[in-house]
């Protein structure tokens, strides 16, 4: 073992680039199964194990702290294992020739190179996942890309191998998020903060309203849940351009999902959460007593599911809503209590631009009055 | 001891003069005679004749038998006396004595006769004589079957014959001899194991030594034989000295050829069980443990398991075509060979446990000994992985763009450096594969098991999971460590 890391650090001194770096651990790899089997010993696989929440929020867990929670060793002698196993080396086989041959492939063109063994696109996304543990680094390292599925527009622009982004000169119109976030590079912008939105329905309303008009902002959606793409595409803009970001979600189960997976992200990619994560996004809304607050009429609101009850249930013993935002996990009990979801859609029940002219900007406003109030009170405490 | 019928009773004389005869330091004949009197009846009266050079008998090991059977129905008819002649070696006589052991009354049981004078020559021996009304074809075919069965033994010193008369009339006589070292020999010296070893396997290859010799077309080569064997033991309890579980499997590939030999191939295997040297029929409590047995551990599934009256028979649901596994169990007490007659040992309870763990043993021995045979479906489900799994890593090795890499792998897989194949690199990496493969299953089930999860929360599902990169959190399951 301390032979293998003393050989790892000359690679990383004597290496020219990274994907270098990553095929020789693919051969360390595969070296490393053929030795066991030429001496006769069943290969073991160990796989770090990370989390980035547990479901105990009173003890002293350690799930902030990307650091993995324990490992998974994958043997011969589970049939779930082999199988696993099987997948993992097609796949690393599959990005050996991507880094040597230095291309890029889709999940989805891995999923069709063998249907019949990989049987759902999701055998596949955890068989890059286990890589990406194994090899120590994240799924664009691969060369391995999602089909981006994200929307941007507003006062932003960009390029990306060569291609422009110029969302400023039609601040209204969507554009889609580049698949190489990585390669995104001369990011210019006059926006004042990042609204991030759930739905497309909200995204293509605030196009229509002309939102970014009025408002110096940029616009994105992941349409649902969000995609690596537009997470990593969020995280660079807010490292690059450090304005605050909002997010707007339906008051559902669902939405406040989807608000922790930008906050926090997503469970099963949390061995990349830090670079995929924005502790920084604040919550715009939908609240439960936005109802209430905005009077929408009863027909508007629905009855929380059983299936609803159960999620619900569920998020609020994740352990980072109690430790981290505890606002917010409030803000979910009062939900559960109320029994009514509703989606942001809702809000145009008076008026059809009512959320591009009154509720967004009154949120945003209420958000930077709380801001400059804590800003004034630090200065009086620090006169 | 109590007998039902007279049948029942001639095995158990010609077990007890068997005994006898492996008991003495000295080579010793048993003659069983069978000489039917009146051949025009299909039920004539058969005089038996049990005769043995063994180490003598005494007159306790007949008073104690009794006869609980009416021996009126149709198949046999006797009139429950038994001749006796004994003498051991320290005697200076040769004792006679009938007895009626249909008598009730235990005083008029007994009847002494003149004994003779050995006029000082040592020598020992029993005769035991009765006269049955039975088939003396029925008989003879269930005493020939018994010393079928004795031969798996295979005691050396013991030489048995069984002479069957046919009465005057027809003036034949059949004569059958069995000589335990006719057929592959072993040394006087051979443990028990060793001789329930061969016996076993020259009762498959005589076809449960129906035949004098091996059956040729069946076992052209002894490839197809396979052999495993287990043993286990009580520790002593009570004095008793505790006991000894003897297990020996064999499985039997024949070639297909030569399948117009009726009795070569069969989905049912009769269990053959002996206690203390002779045949036994097999308690409920060893059937329990037989039946409850994993069998499906070993690639096998039990159709059935039936008490047959006397022999346990097993039929399997998926045994190969031209297979046959044959089963022989033989406990005994430990401190044998100081336990002798069936009527003088003492009761020792076979444990249903031990048996299941000598068949277990057997079972792994077999497996052990030979690749690839008794694999549960568990196993052969991972072996069917091994191929794709060996053209995957050896495409890591054949498609990598650095020579020296595949230099070393080449090395380590032993092949040579220059001009290698993809199909050979392929081809070696499978064998090794399945080697270690065939490790791990041949590994204690214990092992196998999965570790208990190391975090309880990492359970916690919750409903409705779907964003694009967690989905399918449980589509695989691995076995966690903690670090």
């Amino acid at each position: 073992m301390e032979g293998k890391r003393e050989r790892e650090m000359d690679y990383k001194r004597s290496s020219k680039k990274p994907s270098d770096l990553l095929l020789w651990k693919i051969r360390e790899f595969t070296r490393a199964l053929v030795e066991d089997l030429s001496n006769r010993r069943s290969p073991e696989i160990l796989i770090d194990r990370f989390r980035n929440y547990c479901a105990n929020a009173k003890a002293n867990c350690s799930c902030s702290s990307d650091l993995p929670k324990g490992k998974e060793i994958l043997t011969l002698q589970k049939e779930s294992n082999v199988h696993r196993i099987d997948v993992l080396l097609r796949i690393l086989l599959i990005v050996q020739q991507l880094l040597q041959e230095n291309k890029h492939g889709s999940k989805r063109d891995i999923y069709y190179m063998h249907p019949t063994v990989f049987s759902e696109q999701k055998i596949v996304d955890q068989g890059i996942n286990d890589i990406c543990i194994l090899l120590g680094c994240s799924r664009h390292n691969l060369n391995v890309v999602s089909a981006g599925k994200g929307l941007v527009m507003g006062w932003l622009r960009f390029s990306e191998t060569g291609r422009n982004f110029d969302c400023i000169s039609r601040p209204c119109t969507a554009h889609h998020i580049p698949v190489y976030v990585e390669e995104v590079e001369d990011i210019v912008s006059v926006a004042q903060y990042i609204l991030v939105v759930e739905k497309e329905s909200v995204f293509q309303r605030l196009a229509n309203d002309q939102f970014c008009n009025t408002n110096h902002c940029i616009v994105i959606t992941g349409r649902g849940y969000p995609d690596v793409s537009t997470r990593r595409f969020l995280r660079l803009l807010i490292d690059i351009l450090c304005l605050p970001a909002y997010c707007l979600v339906d008051c559902d189960p669902y939405g406040f999902d989807i608000l922790c997976i930008y906050r926090f992200g997503s469970m099963q990619m949390a061995y990349d959460a830090k670079y995929l994560r924005v502790p920084e996004i604040q919550w715009l809304g939908a609240f439960p007593l936005d109802s209430e607050k905005y009077c929408l009429p009863k027909q508007c609101l629905l009855p929380l599911t059983s299936e609803d009850k159960r999620k619900t249930e569920a998020m609020l013993l994740r352990c980072y809503l109690q430790k981290e935002v505890p606002r917010w996990r409030l803000e979910l009990e009062v939900m559960l209590q109320r029994g009514v979801k509703f989606e942001v859609e809702a809000l145009s029940v008076h008026a059809l631009s009512f959320l591009s002219t009154e509720y967004i900007p009154s949120k945003i406003r209420a958000h930077l009055e709380i801001l400059s109030g804590d800003c004034s009170f630090a200065m009086k405490s620090g006169a | 001891m109590n007998f039902a019928s007279a049948r029942e009773l001639c095995l158990y004389l010609i077990s007890s003069a068997f005994q006898r005869c492996r008991l003495s330091d000295d080579l010793c004949r048993l003659s069983v005679i069978l000489k039917q009197s009146s051949p025009a009846s299909d039920h004539p009266v058969v005089q038996i004749s049990i005769s043995d050079t063994g180490i003598g008998s005494c007159l306790d090991d007949f008073r104690t038998l009794k006869f609980s059977g009416e021996s009126v129905g149709n198949d046999e008819q006797w009139d429950g006396v038994i001749s006796v002649t004994n003498t051991s070696v320290s005697d200076n006589e040769i004792y006679h004595y009938q007895l009626n052991l249909k008598e009730r009354d235990s005083a008029r049981r007994l009847t002494m006769l003149p004994s003779n004078s050995k006029n000082g020559v040592k020598f020992s021996g029993t005769e035991v004589c009765l006269s049955i009304f039975i088939s003396i074809n029925v008989l003879r075919g269930e005493i020939n079957r018994f010393f079928q069965k004795i031969l798996i033994l295979k005691i050396p010193s013991v030489a048995i014959e069984l002479v069957t008369e046919y009465g005057s009339l027809l003036g034949s006589k059949v004569e059958n001899l069995f000589l335990a070292n006719s057929f592959n020999p072993l040394p006087f010296s051979a443990s028990n194991l060793e001789r329930l070893k061969s016996g076993l396997e020259d009762y498959v290859l005589k076809h449960g030594n129906v035949l004098n010799k091996q059956c040729d077309l069946c076992f052209q080569s002894l490839e197809n034989l396979k052999i495993g064997s287990g043993t286990a033991s009580h520790a002593e309890r009570n004095g008793n000295g505790g006991l000894v579980m003897e297990v020996v499997i064999i499985l039997s590939e024949i070639s297909e050829r030569t399948s117009t030999c009726f009795t070569s191939c069969s989905a049912r295997t009769e269990v053959l069980y002996f206690r203390d040297f002779s045949t036994c029929s097999i308690s409920q409590s060893s059937l329990k443990a037989l039946t409850s047995i994993d069998w499906r551990s070993y690639g096998l599934t039990l159709e059935s398991v039936k008490d047959q009256g006397g022999y346990v028979e097993i039929e399997w649901e998926n045994l190969p075509p031209h297979t046959r596994i044959d089963i022989v169990l033989h406990a005994y007490p430990k401190q044998y060979p100081t336990v002798i007659i069936p009527s003088r040992r003492p009761k020792v309870q076979t444990d249903g446990n031990l048996i299941k763990k000598a068949v277990k043993l057997a079972l792994d021995d077999l497996r052990n000994k030979h690749a690839g045979v008794l694999l549960s479906a568990h196993s052969l489900k991972i072996r069917s992985y091994a191929p794709d799994l060996a053209k995957t890593i050896s495409g890591l090795i054949l498609c990598s763009n650095d020579p020296d890499f595949q230099h070393e792998c080449f090395s380590l897989l032993g092949l040579q450096s220059q001009g290698v194949e993809s199909e050979i690199v392929e081809a070696s990496i499978k064998e090794k594969l399945l080697v270690v493969i065939d490790m791990n299953n041949r590994k204690p089930q214990k092992s196998k098991e999965v570790a208990p999860f190391l975090f309880e929360d990492d359970h916690f599902n919750e409903p409705g999971f779907q964003d694009e990169e967690c989905e399918g959190e449980d589509a695989f399951s691995a076995t966690p460590m903690d670090i």
